[in-house]
């Protein structure tokens, strides 16, 4: 199936943006893009989309996106593994179209079933007027790139207030990490000689191996 | 050369007396470790919680190392600092772990301490805040002159870590 010797790795994510539990706001969207090194290409699948505009059920608080997040990355390094970056947006009092968060994770390491819930904030005005002024025009401060959420320089002292959550579920694959002598995975080896996963590994030759044991 | 790869994230940080919380992180090693690339200190965001009381700041940690050898394996040590709405900072705790030494994912949840002073300066910090502060950030990871500190316990930080390790079997390390 692969080269003898690969020098590329697969990151194969399949996945949905679940949805939000924002109790404060309502008919909500989200916008979604990766950010990730130099190392790194997406191979196929879609780099960023937009979900449908969702409102609270008549039973229950939560808002519902069941978006499809089915993307393929191919790099030589670990480094820069890339980050889902969201941003979500909703109506205010006039109508206006605001951001109600921003928020940012890794795609996970290890293949597998994952779930993550991501904390979702706000750039905050610092004055008080600058609030009311914001509220009144319906001009929230934004970030310009919302890239910005997945670089950790040039965050120290922003102020945010944190507002809601999103869940998103993950299902990774890799192809070839550990031909190429990465691993996300534990190689201790028991007492009855290869574990059942590496047992697996030899027999299907690549690490498509479920995270469930 | 054996490598490793750090990459997850400072979630963010409850239980202090305090909201409006931002923290200032740095990663040491030993002399036998190499950064290749990523950033191995900063500083989050500050955070506000407007729901629970959880202060959220997803900091990304993306860094890799290379090594020669186990020892000094690397630690991250982190300072929460309160920042109100006059733009005045002050220390709320320090605290430090190790970077987890498995391969895989890691919730990691540090404690983190804050030095009392004499009892007037407690009585200064309940009126006006400040307080007493490591003159050098060493001392947050190492054991050494821990004996003259008197400190009371603050809160937790949450990192989640997810470490991916390269060549350790080789040299017959088990992790």
């Amino acid at each position: 199936m692969a080269a003898v010797n690969p020098s590329v790795f697969l990151l194969t994510v399949n996945g949905q943006i679940e949805g939000a539990n924002f109790p404060e706001y309502d008919n909500l969207y989200c916008k979604y893009c990766y950010v990730f090194g130099h190392d790194w290409t997406p191979t196929s699948g879609l780099e960023e989309g937009i979900t449908q505009i969702t409102c609270k059920g008549s039973l229950s608080d939560k808002l519902i996106w069941n978006f499809p997040l089915e993307t393929t990355f191919k790099s030589t390094s670990p480094s820069g593994w890339p980050q889902l970056v969201l941003s979500v947006y909703g109506p205010d009092v006039f109508g206006n179209d605001v951001v109600r968060g921003y928020g940012a994770t890794h795609i996970p390491i290890t293949p597998g079933k994952h779930s993550r819930t991501i904390p979702m904030f706000v750039p905050e005005p610092t004055w008080r007027l600058q609030r009311f002024t914001s509220w009144l025009l319906g001009r929230r401060p934004e970030y310009t790139d919302p890239k910005v959420v997945a670089q950790g320089e040039g965050r120290g002292v922003t102020r945010v207030r944190s507002q809601g959550f999103v869940t998103v579920s993950f299902n990774i694959m890799t192809k070839d990490m550990k031909k190429l002598g990465k691993s996300p995975l534990s190689t201790t080896v028991s007492e009855g000689g290869l574990s059942w996963r590496q047992r697996q590994e030899q027999q299907f030759g690549s690490e498509i191996v479920s995270g469930h044991m | 050369m054996a490598e490793l790869h750090i990459i997850g994230q400072i979630i963010g940080a409850s239980g202090f007396p305090q909201n409006s919380l931002f923290c200032k992180w740095g990663v040491h090693a030993g002399g036998a470790w190499r950064l290749l690339s990523g950033l191995k200190e900063g500083q989050t965001q500050v955070d506000n919680p407007q729901i629970g009381e959880m202060a959220y700041w997803s900091h990304p940690i993306d860094l890799h190392f290379t090594t020669k050898g186990l020892q000094g394996w690397p630690k991250i040590h982190l300072q929460v600092w309160h920042q109100d709405s006059y733009g005045r900072c002050q220390l709320l705790g320090y605290g430090y772990c190790h970077v987890p030494s498995s391969p895989g994912h890691h919730r990691v949840s540090c404690v983190t301490w804050r030095p009392v002073g004499t009892w007037q300066e407690q009585l200064a910090h309940a009126f006006v805040g400040g307080g007493p502060q490591l003159r050098s950030p060493d001392t947050i990871y190492s054991g050494a002159d821990r004996y003259r500190l008197h400190t009371e316990a603050m809160g937790t930080v949450d990192l989640e870590l997810g470490i991916i390790t390269s060549r350790f079997d080789k040299f017959g390390v088990e992790s």
